[in-house]
């Protein structure tokens, strides 16, 4: 081919550099940034902190933000779409690769069975954070499936200088929001469960005779935008051979590294559901923090970032954002700011355990004596939560539930009953109790072991894999457990167009009622397709109904669709709301879920599912002619345009434990004032 | 400006590049096409006898580049995909540490993206998933933290084994 090239090889490399010992380190030195990401691209995180650990050289090389950046993108596919605004409220993309890492398992839906109305968190990405999201059961507002939803806040997971996570939990007591913090370990990938625990801390010696690095006052970071924005308590790798600085990180971190392991989650799962929940209550009782002003502001951009809203409104979102995160990361360590410090050393870490010890042992007797009533009738009314004092009687139970008496304001009727059915959940659902004296001393016993297993103990999170099994898409859940169970979730694909998250009403036309009628139940449904015997089929599983009383099962399928078979049913309605015409895509026989079999084994009816043009379905049951539609919802714009509402007592506000039919989640009476008329846009 | 006017003066066009050290290496049209850099390059000069410089290339690792892109000109239409693996699969098997970085920067360089990507690969697979000894002797370096820094970025990097 008449090249003039030489086969041969010269041993020496460019440069006259002979390759042996140093050479490998001078060669790396020259090795631009770029190609450096680009062979990053098939490294994980743990790879590159190997790199990092070989020599300082290849430390600096591979803690250049291009590197990082590269690993974010990758370690969060679905991740947030502002990592870039990110960037300058953190030191490095490093960072954020490790926060990113460590919740990156918690986004999506999560469900808890009761209340039957539906009980959907939605943990989304916020900013520098991720926010669980309560989306509570509601009507459909004026605009449609465009309008904002009715949200709580049930917990958060911040973003720490290091990238490590803080955990709040949220709840509200006697008319005031608080704040509790507690631990989160990072979520695995295939956590299925989110317990919500108490977990012992072991502290170290050697803090004690530490001064303490947290007594220096601690300011925010001046220049917001430059990369520094970090304070002392944490450097990055590269600030190495300050010996001071080294000496009081090592110590500090110590007590972190006593902590305790997984089978003290065991245990406390094996404590009675009393024993765990009246625990669970003592210390987010205890660790609760009061609400300033940025912490009570909004959790995460609005709707207008990157939209409509104009730059500096966004950038000044931002800020007010940052401060937010920086008073949290302060309060989760420090307590109140203006308060006194926390006496175990971290407020997280939650409180002593021999105080835990005491109250608790001394209460659990008191209502063992309680419960022995108890279990005669419902004299429990009287109950009382331990930390809530006598309740008034002003509610009796009737056949069709807890009824106010009649001077009760509806707001005071849900809290007096919030805090007897908090009371009583215990003596009508713990199958424990009302029992030999015997049993009791076990589970005092088995309590003090579990309180003598740390110094303090403190609120976690703990996002567990659990051996669930489903039906037909639901997950089948204990009654008993603090926890929040996933929802599988489909990705649309080819010959799976339909799976994912939509929001339905019942009625025809679709979409938002005219304005004289009233409003329409908004219900959400998550659509998965299962090979069965027959074929492929597609199931409609409901897991949250904004209507006001529940007729189905929290997770029944509304209705399923055989997608292999065809039906030849004309749709009922000639035309939309608007006249125009509906064009139909494609019909396909299946069974809607069908009333008057009751509340526990509901039957089903022949139906069709039509898939209309505009990317609507609509499910028509065939003898009554009900139609339930559906759309597309985009669950996280909505929020970020939807109103917040007052949340629960702590626990509760977790996971609420006693059996509902009813909107237990909103705190005014009835579901029409949250229509469109009266709500209100949330102003920062 | 655009291509090579015909096909014919394509095919008769030898395309020369000289290396850092001064060597001159004759390639065909279509081998030097597969670089992006020399395909801008060519545009603007047309087919000329003087010799593309290429500054930061030594011959040794120009060879290789050639070796490649004579392989691949032809590999899409008329080798399986399977045999092309392999193939470049040998190319790199034995190659030292320091080949592999100056090849990858060649092929950036040169914008040849199927052997950038190759180079990538390989050099990530020799990476992955070693430990610090191992990495130490594949980069040939040494350990240059005291034990207290090294215990300290240690700790900071813990998270990333799954802790």
């Amino acid at each position: 081919m008449g090249q003039e090239s030489t086969q041969t090889f010269e041993i020496n490399g460019d440069n006259g550099n002979t390759i042996n010992g140093v050479c490998g380190a001078s060669l790396l030195h020259e090795l631009p940034d770029d190609v450096l990401s680009l062979v990053s691209k098939a490294l994980q995180p743990r790879d590159l902190c190997n790199m990092s650990l070989s020599c300082k050289r290849l430390n600096v090389m591979v803690n250049s933000d291009k590197v990082w950046w590269q690993q974010c993108l990758q370690v969060a596919e679905n991740g947030p779409d502002n990592l870039q605004a990110w960037r300058n409220f953190v030191s490095s993309y490093k960072v954020i690769c490790r926060f990113l890492l460590g919740v990156k398992h918690l986004i999506g839906i999560w469900v808890h069975q009761n209340p039957e109305l539906g009980n959907m968190v939605y943990v989304m990405w916020g900013f520098l954070s991720v926010v669980g999201c309560r989306i509570i059961p509601q009507e459909l507002g004026s605009q449609g499936f465009e309008s904002g939803l009715l949200w709580a806040p049930v917990f958060e997971v911040i973003c720490n200088w290091d990238g490590s996570l803080v955990f709040f939990l949220h709840g509200r007591e006697k008319d005031k929001d608080y704040c509790y913090p507690g631990s989160l370990k990072p979520a695995k990938d295939d956590c299925n469960v989110l317990l919500l625990e108490v977990k012992p801390f072991r502290q170290s010696v050697l803090k004690e005779n530490l001064p303490l690095i947290q007594d220096r006052k601690w300011s925010p970071p001046e220049n917001i935008a430059s990369s520094s924005g970090e304070p002392y308590l944490n450097g990055t790798t590269s600030r190495l051979g300050s010996k001071k600085f080294m000496g009081q990180r090592i110590m500090e971190t110590n007590s972190m590294q006593l902590r305790s392991k997984d089978s003290d989650s065991i245990q406390f799962s094996r404590l009675g559901f009393g024993d765990r929940r009246r625990l669970l209550e003592l210390v987010a009782h205890r660790v609760r923090l009061k609400v300033p002003p940025p912490v009570s502001g909004p959790l995460f951009p609005g709707a207008g970032i990157g939209s409509s809203l104009d730059k500096a409104d966004a950038s000044k979102d931002l800020l007010l954002l940052s401060e937010r995160r920086s008073l949290m990361i302060l309060m989760h360590k420090h307590g109140d700011p203006n308060g006194k410090k926390p006496f175990s050393g971290s407020q997280y870490e939650g409180i002593q355990s021999e105080i835990a010890l005491k109250i608790l042992c001394h209460v659990s007797e008191s209502q063992d004596l309680q419960a022995a009533k108890d279990s005669q009738g419902f004299d429990s009314v009287k109950g009382k939560s331990i930390l809530q004092g006598p309740s008034t009687s002003s509610t009796k139970w009737t056949v069709s539930g807890w009824e106010p008496t009649k001077k009760q304001s509806f707001a005071k009727f849900i809290k007096e009953r919030m805090k007897q059915i908090i009371g009583v959940g215990a003596g009508i659902q713990d199958g424990e109790r009302g029992n030999s004296s015997c049993s009791g001393d076990n589970k005092r016993v088995q309590l003090q072991e579990f309180l003598k297993l740390g110094d303090t103990v403190g609120l976690c999170l703990h996002a567990s894999c659990l051996k669930l099994s489903m039906y037909r898409a639901w997950p089948i859940m204990h009654d008993n457990r603090f926890a929040l169970y996933k929802m599988p979730e489909q990705k649309p694909e080819k010959g799976r167009e339909y799976a994912g998250l939509w929001g339905g009403t019942f009625g025809w036309p679709p979409g938002r009622p005219p304005e004289d009628k009233p409003g329409k139940a908004l219900f959400f449904l998550l659509l998965s397709y299962e090979k069965t015997d027959e074929g492929w089929i597609l199931i409609a599983t409901k897991i949250l109904e904004g209507t006001h009383y529940v007729l189905h099962p929290n997770g029944s399928a509304m209705f399923t669709a055989r997608v292999d078979e065809l039906s030849s049913e004309r749709f009922p309605w000639e035309g939309d709301r608007d006249d125009s015409p509906v064009e139909i895509v494609c019909v396909y026989k299946g069974e809607g879920i069908a009333n008057g079999y009751g509340f526990r084994y509901p039957g089903s009816k022949p139906g069709d599912l039509f898939v209309c043009q505009k990317g609507l379905l609509a499910f028509v049951w065939r003898e009554s002619k009900s139609v339930l539609t559906l759309q597309r919802l985009d669950l996280q714009a909505l929020l970020r345009d939807g109103e917040r509402v007052a949340t629960l007592p702590p626990v509760a506000n977790f996971a609420y434990l006693t059996k509902s039919y009813s909107n237990v989640f909103a705190g005014y009476s009835g579901l029409t004032t949250t229509g469109s008329a009266t709500r209100s846009k949330t102003t920062p | 400006m655009a291509e090579l006017p015909n096909t014919t003066m394509a095919n008769e066009c030898k395309v020369k590049l000289k290396s850092k050290d001064d060597k001159i290496f004759e390639v065909e049209y279509a081998v030097a096409m597969q670089s992006q850099t020399l395909k801008n390059a060519l545009a603007h000069t047309g087919c000329t006898d003087t010799a593309l410089p290429l500054h930061d290339i030594s011959s040794q690792i120009l060879a290789k580049v050639i070796e490649y892109c004579e392989y691949h000109v032809n590999a899409a239409n008329t080798i399986s995909e399977k045999d092309v693996k392999t193939w470049d699969e040998e190319l790199v098997k034995h190659m030292d540490q320091d080949t592999l970085f100056r090849l990858i920067v060649a092929a950036k360089y040169l914008e040849i993206h199927n052997l950038v990507d190759l180079m990538c690969k390989t050099i990530a697979d020799r990476i992955k998933d070693k430990s610090v000894e191992e990495l130490r002797e594949i980069f040939h370096v040494q350990n240059d933290f005291t034990p207290e820094e090294e215990e300290q970025v240690r700790r900071e990097t813990k998270w990333a084994h799954g802790e």
